[in-house]
């Protein structure tokens, strides 16, 4: 990377509905009106994909400056050049500005355009949005509304095309739907690296399918039903479901990777309906694979983790908590141990960090990494969502997860009696026998049973990610937001107050009211926060720049 | 999959004629096992995808786009009758009737059976799922081919075969019959001659000027390099060779030459959008995809004047700088790609082509490409992707002028057949001689290609400009038929705007009727219509109007590539209206409909298409509105049935779909919208 600052980006006057504006140069015309606050609507052309120009109605009015005998453009009594504009409308899609380019977005030629382009995406449009998924988020919609006609002239057949078609396990077409913008095409060959999907027949029977040796099975496949304009590709689990203007919308990230893609989170009456991405140039793009946006169902699990539990027996938090101060302070430091989790907050690893400094751990507290294979898309080679934070706060050994297996070691030898678990210690290393037969006390902070969990002789409910606020550090050192989109079921806490609360029991003299002042906490001890905070880290995360270089992490990539 | 080393020879020899991608080689592969097996199997196209490391669906999407592969075999002798308007009107739906009764094939059952209903129309059918048993995948895209029971005979209604001044015109296998009469349906079940290469001997008439066309149908004249030889041909290549490039590009300049394929482009001009010694080698395009309704020029020069084509071609890549060009021709002309095919080894074997040609040190190599039926690889960006071994979907410009971004991304000229003959009538002339054929700014000649009702129609090149309409009509091609008037005319392939009989133009210094018109590009243009292609199309007061557009408007709707939307949905919207009108379902609204629709297509789409399927329905409402109006009186529409049955609603998880379900013909369509 170069310290030098970047060369300025030359920029270039353009007029849009008779207001001059500066924008860079290499801006696509399109989104130069958008900036300008004059939206163009569109369906084909996509930002981050290539740009056919087929849907048409991006179509506007252009102009360019008239060229004098001399080969400069005659100027105005304004001072600005007097425009030439273009008799044939032009797809602005397709077009970076230049200098002098004047558009109109809103001209009678261009309405005509739009109505024209609208009607003729609808004729052969089925108009079952009553029962349409896509409904309520449909461009269809939207831009009949604002562009379309109030009635139709169309007395003929419709053209009959495939319905309920599974293109894939995860993705339904409903080709009558489809406008045939290509994006997914392009999406499938551009993005996802798997040239799966084309057109077949032609004209207006021209339809989306793949060859019948072949699935759209990528793991991204639901990104098609994203970017898909309207109700033609529709995400197979959610198909039915629920209305979409029903849903609470929820911005957080993801937790399946390092990466941390940002998502939204749609639930209704506290039960969550679809994941998707949310655009974070700096993160994930505009995608998310589906095998992360998939991975929630596990949060309405019945049997979800919600009364804390001591040997097997309901209690209530104030004694749970109790009871596992006392067992702490019972044994000597080197008796305890904890396994951390790099899927938890910064503010959760660092309560953990204060309480392995309370009961001076030392090297006895690590976290149970997750690798496998970078995809090349965005999945990277970790798997948890803050292995950096956890890294951060030292509650990992430099090489994550190396100490698990002197930490299994002494538990089988019977020299760790008491275990913290905030993750499943039969699988770190030990097995579920192991740790039966080791009669250590187990301390587990979960919200789904498991092995460790059967075994704990105190069970404290904790909160899924979508329960909770919070941050992570993802694997580029950027700090990015979790927000709480569920309450946790029954009487489950968020991870933070259970490990505030046992710092307390166990001496600690913070007592932070809320997340933020714990993140206050928090940064006044770790000058990479300072300065922030939950609300200044905002929607898209920030990245923070005066990191403490860690060292090499192999899980990294 | 056994593959014989044959076929496998040739597929390897195809694949080497795409040093730069391999891709480009999935049309020629696919012709090729068409060819052998029949038809294209899932297998074949499995295959061909491995066979040039694609995916599948590369090969589906071309299967299902290009209406000459078929996935299920056809007959053992296939037949191909022409449907457009220039056969049309001289029966061609008869004719394809009586050859299915010849043939053992009713065509009415078929209909049935294919469609679901005794309609043949199926957009009205009831019965989707017996759409998906045979019958339908065997339609490819949407052109349904009947076969006889026994499997002998197959039957396809298929668009425009390019021979309208002959019209109507019949493909058994690959021989061509032209001026079929209907009584000679059943001969044509055993037809062994083509008639595309039988010796003919026509005088040219008086009025005519022959240049390009020299050579056609004269006496003693054969295809062979030896005949071209002996007339001094290779000639102007000799001299070409000792000229500078920029020297041929200039004189092509001078010349004023314009491009022949429809547009009428400044050739010269075009030439010099070439930026020479670029890192990007650039690339010659003949475009031989003649396929405007009308049109059937270049089917001459390719059957019987192969070398001129390839001299002028070789000529034009010297002078761009091309060391590799293709000749794009329509999948319809078998014989004249093979003719192109044995020139071009001629010219090779002679040294015309290759490397070093002539000594000269210029390299230069041409291969043929044959498309396979689509009308949208005329237009030069459609058939650049189409040589990139993809749909031909137009490109838009800007960014992908061929120019700049043309085929491989790369620098690209593309001309027409007729234009590449020109080029080496220029450099014999010269440029500034060349000029003074025809008028100012519309230099040379023009091939006029007449069909319809003429006593006389056929070819003429004549000097553009020297003939007026009438004089083409009326003297030239011997007048209407007995006792018929002119009614109107389309002056420049379907897609021109059509003239109509009794009206005045107003040009800037006078006023004149159509008979006045001189048939230049720039009188045409200011008469609200355009020289386009050169193919005249002339009607006399026996013609429906809307039936006339009805016939263009299915030519369109069936032709658009359904990349851009006003056009996918508009083409074929016209053509529904136009067929409840002539099936007496028309509303009094439908004219102004169909004229809006007409006019949110055009200059609203990726490539000139859109105007192409909009100019006659916008012309044919202006200059005949009256015959629409009378086709539109009802108040109501004819009630339709429900889109799916309640039942099938209710009984099915999955309805399925009908691939391309192409009305075959408006003699089907009248008895369904009026029940």
């Amino acid at each position: 990377m170069s310290t030098a600052p970047a060369a300025p980006v030359p920029m270039v006057n353009v007029q849009i509905d008779g207001v001059w504006l500066q924008f860079p140069k290499g801006t696509r015309l399109i989104d130069a009106c958008g900036q300008a606050q004059k939206f163009i609507p569109r369906y084909c052309y996509h930002p981050k994909l290539s740009t056919p120009g087929n849907c048409r109605m991006c179509l506007v009015e252009m102009g360019m400056p008239k060229m004098g005998p001399d080969r400069q453009p005659v100027l105005g009594a304004d001072g600005r050049p007097e425009i030439a504009w273009i008799p044939r409308a032009q797809i602005s899609c397709a077009q970076d500005v230049s200098e002098g380019m004047a558009v109109r977005t809103d001209s009678p030629m261009v309405q005509e355009c739009r109505k024209g382009v609208m009607e003729f995406l609808l004729i052969n449009h089925p108009l079952d949005c009553p029962i349409c998924d896509q409904a309520g988020e449909c461009r269809l919609q939207e831009f009949s509304v604002e562009y379309g006609n109030s009635s139709s002239r169309f007395l003929e057949r419709k053209v009959k095309k495939p319905k309920s078609v599974e293109l894939g396990p995860r993705v339904t077409l409903d080709a009558e739907r489809c406008v045939l913008c290509s994006r997914c095409i392009r999406f499938m060959k551009e993005v996802a690296k798997d040239d799966v999907l084309g057109f077949v027949d032609r004209g207006s029977f021209s339809t989306i399918a793949c060859h019948p040796e072949r699935t759209l099975d990528s793991n991204y496949s639901l990104n098609t039903v994203d970017i898909c304009p309207v109700g033609a590709l529709t995400s197979t689990d959610f198909r039915f479901k629920m209305r979409v203007w029903f849903l609470k919308e929820t911005k957080t990230i993801d937790i399946n990777d390092g990466l941390g893609s940002n998502i939204t989170v749609g639930t209704r009456e506290n039960k969550i309906y679809r994941i998707t991405p949310r655009e974070n140039n700096d993160v994930n793009g505009c995608w998310l694979p589906d095998s992360h946006r998939l991975n929630f169902k596990f949060i309405a699990d019945p049997a979800r983790l919600t009364t804390p539990q001591v040997k097997g027996q309901p209690v209530d938090w104030r004694s749970a908590l109790s009871i596992t101060a006392e067992l702490l302070k019972a044994y000597p430091s080197q008796a305890i141990a904890m396994i951390a989790s790099a899927r938890m907050t910064n503010e959760e690893l660092f309560l953990c960090s204060q309480i392995a400094k309370t009961l001076q751990l030392g090297d006895r507290v690590d976290i149970l990494p997750r690798t496998g294979e970078p995809d090349g898309i965005l999945i990277p080679a970790d798997r948890n969502p803050n292995t950096t934070g956890a890294r951060l706060f030292q509650v990992a050994a430099p090489q994550p997860g190396a100490r698990l297996p002197s930490i299994a070691d002494r538990v089988r030898s019977g020299s760790i009696k008491v275990l913290i678990c905030l993750e499943d210690a039969t699988k770190c290393g030990l097995t579920p026998e192991e740790l039966a037969a080791s009669k250590c006390t187990v301390i587990a902070i979960d919200i789904l049973p498991n092995a460790t969990t059967r075994l704990a002789t105190v069970l404290l409910p904790g909160s899924g990610w979508v329960e909770k606020r919070g941050s992570m550090l993802n694997l580029n050192d950027r700090l990015q937001r979790l927000n709480r989109a569920l309450t946790a079921p029954g009487e489950a806490r968020d991870d933070w107050e259970i490990l505030r609360d046992l710092l307390l029991a166990l001496g600690g003299t913070q007592n932070p009211a809320t997340i933020e002042s714990l993140f206050q906490w928090m940064a006044s001890i770790h000058p990479e926060f300072s300065g922030m905070s939950l609300s200044k880290i905002g929607d898209l995360g920030s990245p923070i720049s005066s990191m403490a270089a860690l060292p090499a992490n192999a899980a990294q990539s | 999959m056994k593959i014989p080393s044959e076929l496998l020879a040739k597929i390897d020899e195809a694949i080497s004629h795409y040093p730069v991608s391999q891709r480009s080689a999935s049309l020629p592969l696919l012709h090729l096992w068409q060819e052998h097996f029949g038809h294209v199997s899932n297998e074949a196209i499995t295959w061909i995808a491995q066979k040039l490391d694609l995916q599948p669906i590369n090969i589906l999407e071309l299967v299902t786009f290009y209406p000459m592969f078929r996935r299920e075999p056809a007959g053992r002798t296939h037949i191909r009758v022409c449907r457009t308007l220039s056969c049309s009107m001289a029966g061609s739906y008869q004719l394809r009737d009586e050859i299915a009764k010849a043939a053992g094939i009713d065509i009415k059952q078929w209909q049935a059976d294919f469609y679901g209903n005794p309609h043949g129309d199926a957009e009205k059918s009831h019965s989707p799922e017996k759409l998906t048993g045979h019958a339908v995948h065997n339609s490819g895209h949407g052109s349904p081919v009947a076969v006889s029971a026994d499997g002998q005979y197959s039957i396809e209604f298929v668009e425009c075969l390019a021979s309208c001044g002959s019209a109507p015109v019949v493909m058994v296998n690959d021989c061509f019959k032209e001026n079929v009469k209907i009584a000679e349906a059943a001969s044509l079940l055993s037809l062994q001659r083509s008639d595309a290469t039988l010796p003919k001997v026509k005088t040219p008439h008086p009025r005519e000027k022959r240049v390009v066309f020299a050579n056609i149908d004269r006496e003693g004249w054969t295809n062979d390099i030896e005949c071209y030889l002996k007339a001094g041909g290779y000639a102007e290549l000799r001299k070409a060779l000792g000229m500078k490039p920029e020297e041929i590009v200039n004189e092509v300049k001078t010349s004023g030459l314009r491009g022949r394929g429809g547009a009428g482009f400044p050739t010269g001009v075009k030439w010099g959008f070439i930026k020479h010694g670029g890192p990007k080698p650039t690339y010659l395009i003949c475009n031989a995809d003649e396929s405007e309704p009308g049109t059937f020029k270049d089917r001459y020069i390719i059957h019987q004047d192969p070398h001129q084509l390839l001299e002028g071609m070789i000529i034009s890549c010297f002078a761009v700088g091309a060391k590799l060009a293709y000749l794009y021709i329509r999948g319809e002309f078998p014989e004249g790609a093979q003719i192109l095919e044995r020139a071009l080894a001629e010219a090779r074997s002679r040294g015309f082509l290759g490397k070093n040609i002539l000594g000269s040190g210029f390299d230069c190599e041409i291969y043929v490409h044959r498309g396979a039926g689509a009308y949208i690889c005329g237009e030069e960006t459609g058939l650049i992707e189409s040589l990139e071994g993809k749909r031909a979907y137009p490109r838009i410009k800007p960014p992908y002028f061929p120019a700049v971004l043309g085929l491989y991304q790369c620098p690209t000229i593309v001309n027409n057949v007729e234009t590449l003959c020109d080029v080496k009538h220029i450099l014999r002339m010269g440029g500034a001689e060349y000029a003074k054929i025809g008028r100012p700014n519309n230099t040379g000649t023009r091939i006029l290609c007449v069909s319809g009702d003429v006593q006389k129609p056929g070819y003429y090149e004549v000097e553009v400009g020297s003939l007026t309409m009438g004089e083409l009509i009326h003297e030239v091609c011997g007048g209407l038929k007995p006792g018929r008037s002119l009614k109107a005319v389309i002056p420049g392939g379907s897609s021109a705007k059509v003239l109509r009989a009794g009206e005045k133009f107003k040009l800037k210094d006078r006023e004149i009727t159509l008979e006045d018109i001189p048939m230049d590009f720039d009188t045409l243009a200011a008469c609200g219509s355009m020289a386009g292609s050169g193919g005249v199309i002339v009607m006399d007061d026996s013609r429906d109007m809307v039936e006339t557009l009805n016939n263009i408007n299915e030519f369109y709707a069936h032709e658009s590539c359904g990349q851009c939307t006003p056009c996918r949905e508009g083409s074929l919207w016209m053509k529904k209206i136009t067929d409840r009108m002539l099936a007496g379902g028309g509303v009094s609204n439908d004219p102004k409909v169909l004229k809006n629709v007409a006019d949110n297509i055009a200059g609203k789409t990726i490539c000139a298409f859109g105007e192409a399927c909009s100019w006659p329905t916008q012309s044919f409402l202006a200059k005949f509105g009256d015959e629409f109006s009378a086709r539109s009186t009802k108040d109501t529409p004819p009630p339709m049935p429900p889109e799916y049955t309640s039942e099938e609603l209710a009984s099915k998880d999955h309805i399925p779909a009908i691939p391309a379900p192409r009305n075959p013909g408006r003699d089907t369509m009248a008895e369904a919208a009026t029940r």
